[in-house]
């Protein structure tokens, strides 16, 4: 009999054991499979930026040719990653990344702040805020680019590093995925910080921000991006080298009447490596769950 | 900063008279919002209350001898009477029906490949978020080479599974196909977003919760269901209002690869607006325009949350 | 009042600087590659080193966003000294009083050496005055692939005097439809988008050649011009080449003529197209003058040159740096490089791909004989931006006459709005 229920418990327990099994087999496959269709298209970038001929990348192009690379050279990456002269990348490349260091820094800040307060504040009239703050994502640049350029130089701000970082420190989204991610967390740990009395702002700052890792690390990447590739405003409010950002000085590769293919790829790749690396150094705050541990403790 | 020590802070609160506790509160969550309320207020409500009142006027792009005149809802009116402007607000709902299932599917389906216990794991997370950095100039160069007609090699690969009964098709130029491609070029640049607002939010699901399921003799599925499901309901939420919004700002990928092409079967309101304004010259029309795109998304965000509260989310 | 003290205090700092430095500062916006970028950088230089006294701050912007940088830099009020400009664009910024006439400014063998279509596309039509000048212009050829133009036995024009015949070039097509290896007779580079400059620079000599216009050019009225029969004519002939499989479809990208197996077998195509074409072809590739599809014939020119804006405060100043420019050799030696269209004489007589017996020498006999600028009207903005959204419908396959018709309305109604752009509603 104990033997029968033993030898039943063991069955289970292979039978769940090899159901694992096969579940992560269909995951691996599943990932494969999506990784060959994600991943594909940017293999004809990287082909293109091995490539030093213009014309050869533009007679290859839709076709296989355009994956393959029968002499591949760095040339193109040494052109484009000059330090000096007219057009050093280099010197744009710093720009981009102070930028978005300020940006992303001081909008973890602003952010994080407000969407606490209409997630956990007693303002009342959060809820109309929140919704004004959701309309105005829906704002799109293009229509309020003319009247900010009027007066941010009215301001004289323009070719400065201020005015590429001040205008996109708060942003409705952020504040936005901040609100959603702090109102998600369970209200015991308010309550019971606020029966210890700490304040509200103490209650932000050490309990529910070191518990938003995830959220930090979501709203710096987003952040990242979107300061990383801002195009039209740049090139409006910078006249010289002096704050001209990466995103900017690549369009001069592509000309009007004739589009430099191989040093425009290099550039491009080049120019993803920064944020590649943001995100690497980010993501591994998804990994563990870190709230999961704090309502344990 | 009020950094002080626990005890102390508790002992002040017994002492402290409520309401000057509240009032104090008050003032902190104030000044707490308050940076991002003067940010947004100047590069955004200003700029934004300007062009509401450039929308009345006639006000060429780059000033005119001739003067800037009001003119009221001319404006309004003349875009309500412009077939195209219909046609614009006809494929952006076209465009945003069709990318939220993709885009917002193929996010969820990664996050929750991504956060599974599977070899390589971190080498996928890095592989699945490149298209999202990559800048949007060059995927629609790579796209406009993958979806070209009839020899490029999406039409090559579809060719051969179908054993060359599929005929090519041209995605980019033909009416019927063109806003679909823009469809699926959009969600694989841009799912990254959403894949990573979704790896947050599986993070914020306790692990208890999926403990005591199992204590249950919860199967995966029904772990997934009656666990996963329902600790992501903000962020799907987030997802669903936010890809509503960006959907219905769609303008780059089309501003590159169709110029609202062929036949106006990619025209989109922004594209519409950005090309009355910049390229025709005339801001008063275009800002008249981005007056009623704002109305229009405002009205179906709010609906949008309202029904999801309806059903409980 | 503490505003106001700050405010001295930053113009007193401002004069001091000036005075420290004693420097004329001419600001100069382009756009432009890398290779010009860089060009203009090392130009400017060298005329520092020629003039101490003189500081030359480039203001580079992309050529996709230069309209709106301009339009900024208007609004901000901080106009450059020098600003490039794309010719058919210059009634609209004279006309809005942007640039001031460059006659008086410019060295006077410059203004010897341009060449008629030079001049053209800088000439303001209400007071025919200067007011641009170019180191280059611009053209459009038809290539063709020798190989197929010998099988099908085509006739190869010698000069733009004997080009093809509408009928002729129907003929060819026709025969090179059925050509083994040609997969569309012709590219007219549909590729490079339905919103671009490229439609009406193009095709807009189609319908001049063929007898009619974007808009009358005397009244300034597109209705009874673009809509008028030789132009539903015209657009009907290109929309017949659509709907047979002739032309290379927009969606196939725009290398079709020298990529591999050469599909297409003709090329309507601009002057910096043989640098592509002949990169991979070399001899293969024949230049042909623009076919006459109706009178006379009729070729496109206009490209970006150079104008000195009404705010600059040292307008002689600006002229002696545009006129150091245009003579600076190595600038040249770089246009060269890139096959830049000559705008110059001289700079023709220098370059051995448009010079007399050159490969490309009957693009640069196009500009003295059939070039017409395009409509030098301030409504020029929005004549461009109707002439594509007809043409997009026609090549897909829409009514000619109620596209054509709803874009002359289009046209005429942003005239209107504008009080007829006086004094342009007295040129009757």
């Amino acid at each position: 009999m104990s033997d029968l229920a033993i030898t039943a418990m063991q069955t289970e327990l292979t039978r769940e054991r090899s159901a694992i099994r096969s579940l992560r087999l269909v995951q691996t496959a599943c990932i494969l499979v999506i990784a060959l269709v994600i991943v594909s298209p940017l293999l004809m970038l990287v082909v293109a930026s091995l490539k030093d001929d213009r014309f050869q990348i533009l007679a290859d192009m839709g076709s296989f040719r355009a994956f393959w690379v029968s002499n591949p050279t760095l040339s193109n990456f040494w052109e484009v990653g000059n330090f000096s002269g007219e057009l050093a990348f280099g010197r744009y490349l710093l720009n981009s990344l102070f930028i978005l260091a300020c940006t992303v820094g001081a909008g973890l800040v602003v952010n994080s702040m407000a969407g606490f307060v209409l997630a956990w504040g007693s303002l009342r009239g959060r809820a109309l805020v929140l919704s004004l703050v959701i309309a105005l994502y829906v704002i799109p640049q293009e229509s309020i680019i003319m009247p900010l350029v009027i007066m941010v130089s009215r301001a004289g701000m323009t070719d400065s590093f201020a005015v590429q970082i001040v205008p996109w420190v708060a942003s409705p989204l952020y504040i936005f995925l901040f609100y959603q991610f702090f109102a998600q967390l369970p209200k015991e740990l308010f309550e019971a910080a606020e029966i210890d009395g700490a304040s509200v702002f103490r209650i932000y700052r050490s309990i529910f921000l070191p518990l938003s890792l995830p959220a930090l690390a979501t709203v710096s990447i987003l952040m990242g991006i979107e300061s990383w590739n801002q195009y039209l405003w740049p090139t409006l409010v910078t006249q010289t080298d002096y704050a001209r950002p990466i995103a900017v000085a690549i369009a001069t590769f592509f000309g009007q009447d004739s589009i430099y293919w191989d040093r425009a790829m290099a550039a491009s790749v080049l120019m993803m490596l920064p944020i590649l690396a943001l995100y690497l150094a980010f993501q591994r705050w998804f990994v563990s769950s870190f709230v999961g541990s704090a309502v344990k403790g | 900063m009020t950094l002080q020590q626990p005890a102390l802070t508790a002992t002040a609160a017994l002492v402290r008279p409520a309401r000057r506790r509240d009032r104090a509160r008050l003032f902190q969550e104030i000044g707490m919002l308050a940076p991002a309320v003067m940010l947004l207020t100047i590069f955004l409500v200003v700029p934004f209350l300007l062009s509401f009142w450039t929308a009345m006027t006639n006000q060429p792009l780059v000033p005119r001898p001739t003067p800037v005149r009001f003119i009221g809802l001319t404006n309004f009116l003349r875009i309500f009477k412009d077939d195209l402007f219909w046609t614009s607000l006809w494929n952006v709902s076209r465009f945003t029906f069709w990318v939220i299932p993709v885009q917002c599917g193929l996010a969820f389906a990664t996050a929750l490949l991504l956060n599974q216990k599977l070899p390589l794991r971190n080498v996928f997370r890095g592989m699945f978020f490149l298209p999202a950095i990559t800048s949007i100039v060059v995927v629609c160069v790579i796209w406009g080479t993958l979806f070209q007609y009839p020899t490029g090699p999406i039409n090559q690969v579809i060719g051969f599974l179908s054993g060359g009964r599929i005929q090519p098709i041209d995605w980019l130029g033909d009416p019927n196909w063109a806003m679909f491609s823009i469809v699926l070029l959009s969600a694989w640049q841009a799912y990254g977003f959403q894949m990573i607002v979704y790896l947050a939010g599986l993070q914020g699901i306790p692990d208890e919760l999926y403990d005591a399921a199992r204590i249950d003799g919860a199967n995966a599925f029904q772990r997934f269901w009656h666990v996963t499901m329902p600790g992501l309901r903000p962020t799907h939420v987030f997802v669903l209002v936010i890809t509503t919004i960006q959907a219905f700002k769609l303008y780059t990928q089309v501003a590159i690869l169709t110029q609202g092409g062929p036949k106006s079967s990619t025209e989109t309101v922004v594209h519409y607006m950005v090309r009355t304004g910049f390229e025709e010259q005339k801001l008063g029309l275009a800002s008249a325009v981005s007056v009623i795109l704002f109305l229009i998304v405002l009205v179906i965000a709010l609906l949008q949350r309202q029904l999801l509260r309806r059903f409980d989310v | 009042m503490g505003k106001r003290l700050l405010a001295l205090l930053a113009v007193s700092t401002a004069l001091i600087a000036v005075q420290a430095e004693a420097k004329t500062v001419i600001r100069m916006m382009h756009q432009g590659d890398p290779g010009w970028v860089s060009t203009f950088g090392e130009v400017a230089k060298r005329f520092e080193e020629a003039n101490p006294d003189v500081d030359i701050e480039l203001i580079y912007a992309p050529h996709d966003a230069y309209n709106e940088k301009f339009s900024a830099a208007v609004m901000a009020k901080q106009m450059p000294d020098i600003m490039e400009l794309d010719a058919p664009f210059l009634a609209n910024y004279v006309w809005s009083g942007y640039l001031q006439p460059i006659k008086p400014l410019i060295d006077k063998d410059i203004l010897e050496d341009m060449t008629g279509s030079n001049i053209a596309q800088g000439t303001y039509p209400i007071d025919k005055e200067l007011y641009a000048v170019g180191l280059t212009d611009s053209s459009v050829v038809l290539y063709g692939n020798r190989k197929y133009l010998e099988a099908i036995g085509a006739r190869i024009p010698k000069g733009v005097d004997d080009a093809w015949t509408r009928e002729e070039f129907e003929g060819y097509l026709e025969k090179l439809s059925k050509l083994g290896g040609v997969k569309w007779p012709i590219d007219t580079f549909r590729g490079y988008g339905i919103k671009t400059e490229w439609i009406t620079y193009a095709y807009g000599p189609i319908l001049q050649s063929a007898g009619c216009d974007l808009i009358d050019r005397n009244t300034w009225k597109s209705v009874g011009t673009l809509d008028s029969d030789p132009c539903v004519d015209a657009l009907t002939m290109m929309q017949k080449w659509v709907k047979n499989g002739w032309v290379v479809p927009q969606s196939s990208g725009t290398n079709q003529f020298f990529a591999e197996g050469h599909p297409a077998a003709l090329a309507f195509g601009g002057h910096w197209f043989y640098a592509e074409a002949a990169a991979s072809m070399k001899d293969d590739v024949v230049v042909m003058p623009l076919p006459k599809f109706g009178p006379k014939g009729a070729s496109p020119n206009g490209t970006w040159i150079w104008g000195i804006t009404t705010a600059s405060e040292h307008p002689e100043i600006a002229g002696k740096f545009v006129s150091f420019m245009l003579k600076d050799k190595e600038l040249r030696e770089h246009a060269k490089e890139t096959s830049g269209y000559p705008g110059l004489k001289s700079f023709a007589a220098d370059s051995p791909l448009y010079a007399p017996g050159g490969p490309m020498a009957v693009a640069f006999e196009q500009a003295s004989k059939t070039a017409i600028a395009r409509p030098p009207h301030p409504a020029y903005p929005a004549i461009t931006s109707a002439f594509m959204g007809a043409v997009d419908e026609i090549f897909n396959g829409g009514d000619v006459k109620a596209a054509l018709t709803a874009a002359a309305e289009k046209i005429d109604e942003d005239i209107e709005e504008n009080d007829g752009y006086p004094p342009f509603d007295e040129q009757q």
